[in-house]
């Protein structure tokens, strides 16, 4: 390929140089791409191969095609489904929860926080600061002030004229709540922070404009300032909902899915599907479902909000 | 100011109002800094009790003598120090390779030129969209099979490169004007050395940014290392501090004392380096957001 192209212009002939491609901006990129192929696109369809395989874990000899039955199992077989519905419910429920919580306090805390000064600083890092923690400690620091005979948190209610401890772990419905809290501490700092940077972004010439017409607080967050964070709010609820719904690590220190399968959520139940059933193909066909649910929800919230989201002109 | 003369500021002046609704600001901030900062001291000072203080029917806030002793435990139970270890040789691996090929990789899609580059960005981008729950079953097979279960490779590999820490890098590498590069080519500096001596230097803040995230997930990951490792002394500290809390017999232990006291220790290398780069983290979280 000749280095120069031929154009006109102004009836004169020019030659400038082609646009110029190297090999060696290709081969800098390729280490990334590749190991991000192999950690991220190849298991998707390792999995669908899997899925059509009769494949166990503590298996020697090479698995068997053995077509539908691993789907039809998913969708049909009694054992499947109770605890796949219970699994997706209680991960709903979970990410439902999670998000209006760690968007509402976040918010909140956001405008509490709002105040430019060195100590509004130190204190906005304090209340980020859990977000740097390891969760599997966090949840061992939750366990020990959730117990029921020496808990920190069941002595203050006792304090506060409760006569009986509450069960936290134990308890079917306060189990969940146990995760929340845990969750909700860890992650509000960071939706806070978030929607702090975004709300100094907003011009303060709206607030003035709106007071002089006398527009009250109220009348102000509704109108001007939820509809000019409506990207960041977009924004935190897809990263929320992808984190929420991948839960984990605190269900895992903090009840083990229990009590009763009430805290089982979907990647505790493929885990335990693949190292505690010992049936990867099960895990696989599972797996494949949660990623789906997750595809599925962030697109179709992107696809949706964009049209509502308001940017700032 | 004097516009705004509605129906409560008859009651109050301005300059009143003012001064009420910053006290009320400071009881409110104060409050919940205080909630939210409950359970770290509250892992410090059972950290530091007797086994008495932690049991008795009254509430202790602080141990009348400090109990160091309770600091013995974690090293007494479990291989704690190789626990430690482990954590941070992994933590390091994921770094370096997080770093040096995410710079190599935003060079190339901010700089480069080569065809492709917008079909392999997307791919990259795309891989944000995959987490390690969904694809670790995969994962953990090809791993077994390379043999590399229960090594630092094996635990590496899920967090070896970050989609998310290209994209910021790229961001940042593009907004550095071409001429420097330009500039440099014709002083005969080589590619790598253009990345590394000049591109790496005018975007200091994002690859601190890159590299503190990264240091985080290395040291916080949980999930992956508890698939591949099964052998307990080659455990990462989010697992092996869970072993705690059992007895051999893998009942629930109630010696909260001592198991804080190995929480503290786990937590502290994150505390240090939170009160080193604290203004880093801060702002790259939030660089995140408004891409």
């Amino acid at each position: 390929m000749k280095k120069t192209k031929a154009v006109t212009i102004d009836g004169r002939v020019m030659h400038i140089r082609r646009e110029k491609y190297y090999w060696s901006d290709f081969f800098l990129a390729l280490p990334a791409v590749l190991l991000l192929v192999l950690i991220t696109y190849y298991p998707i369809l390792e999995l669908i191969r899997i899925s059509f395989t009769d494949w166990r874990l503590t298996m020697t000899s090479a698995p068997e095609y053995v077509g539908w039955k691993n789907w039809t199992w998913l969708f049909t077989a009694k054992t499947s489904i109770r605890y796949l519905l219970n699994s997706l419910q209680v991960t709903l429920v979970y990410t439902v929860c999670n998000i209006a919580i760690d968007l509402g306090f976040g918010m909140l805390f956001a405008h509490l926080f709002n105040h430019l000064t060195r100590p509004f600083a130190a204190m906005r890092a304090l209340v980020f600061m859990p977000r740097y923690i390891a969760m599997s400690s966090c949840g061992i620091i939750f366990l020990w002030m959730l117990n029921t005979d020496y808990g920190v948190i069941n002595k203050m209610l006792e304090y506060l004229g409760m006569t009986e401890h509450l069960n936290w772990l134990g308890d079917d419905n306060l189990a969940m709540v146990s995760i929340l809290m845990l969750t909700g501490w860890h992650g509000v700092g960071y939706c806070m922070m978030i929607y702090l940077s975004a709300l100094l972004g907003i011009s303060r010439d709206y607030y003035e404009a709106s007071s002089l017409d006398g527009a009250t607080g109220l009348q102000q967050f509704r109108y001007i300032t939820l509809p000019l964070l409506s990207p960041t709010t977009l924004f935190l609820f897809i990263t929320t909902f992808i984190s929420s719904m991948k839960v984990y690590q605190s269900v895992d220190v903090m009840t083990g899915g229990g009590p009763r399968n009430k805290t089982a959520v979907m990647v505790y139940y493929i885990y335990d599907l693949a190292f505690n059933d010992n049936r990867i193909d099960r895990s696989a066909v599972t797996a494949l479902l949660f990623f789906v649910i997750l595809l599925v929800v962030t697109v179709s919230t992107m696809r949706i909000t964009n049209r509502n989201v308001h940017y700032e002109a | 100011m004097t516009t705004q003369s509605n129906a409560k500021s008859a009651f109050l002046s301005p300059r009143a109002k003012h001064t009420a609704g910053l006290t009320v600001r400071w009881i409110l901030a104060v409050l919940v800094t205080v909630i939210m900062v409950f359970p770290l001291f509250w892992m410090l000072s059972t950290a530091l009790k007797t086994e008495q203080e932690v049991m008795s029917s009254k509430l202790v806030f602080w141990p009348a003598v400090i109990q160091w002793d309770n600091f013995v435990y974690p090293f007494r139970k479990v291989p704690f120090l190789r626990y430690m270890l482990n954590t941070a040789c992994v933590t390091a691996m994921q770094m370096t390779s997080e770093l040096l090929l995410g710079i190599m990789a935003a060079y190339a899609f901010s700089k480069g030129k080569f065809h492709g580059k917008h079909l392999l960005f997307v791919v990259v981008l795309g891989a944000m969209m995959i987490p390690i729950q969904v694809t670790f079953i995969p994962l953990y097979i090809v791993i077994a099979r390379v043999g590399w279960m229960n090594t630092y490779w094996g635990v590496w590999i899920a967090g070896c490169v970050s989609s998310y820490s290209i994209f910021l890098l790229r961001q940042a590498f593009m907004t550095v004007d071409d001429s420097y590069i330009e500039a440099a080519r014709v002083d005969g500096m080589g590619k790598m050395s253009i990345i590394f001596r000049i591109m790496v230097p005018m975007c200091k803040p994002t690859v601190i940014t890159v590299a503190l995230t990264a240091f985080m997930s290395g040291w916080n990951s949980y999930f992956w290392p508890k698939v591949i490792i099964k052998a307990q002394n080659m455990y990462v500290l989010t697992v092996g501090v869970q072993r705690l809390r059992t007895s051999y017999g893998n009942e629930a232990t109630a010696n909260y004392h001592q198991i804080m006291a190995g929480v503290l220790l786990s937590v502290i290398p994150v505390f240090i380096v939170f009160a080193i780069f604290q203004k880093h983290m801060l702002s790259g979280y939030t660089k995140a957001a408004m891409k």
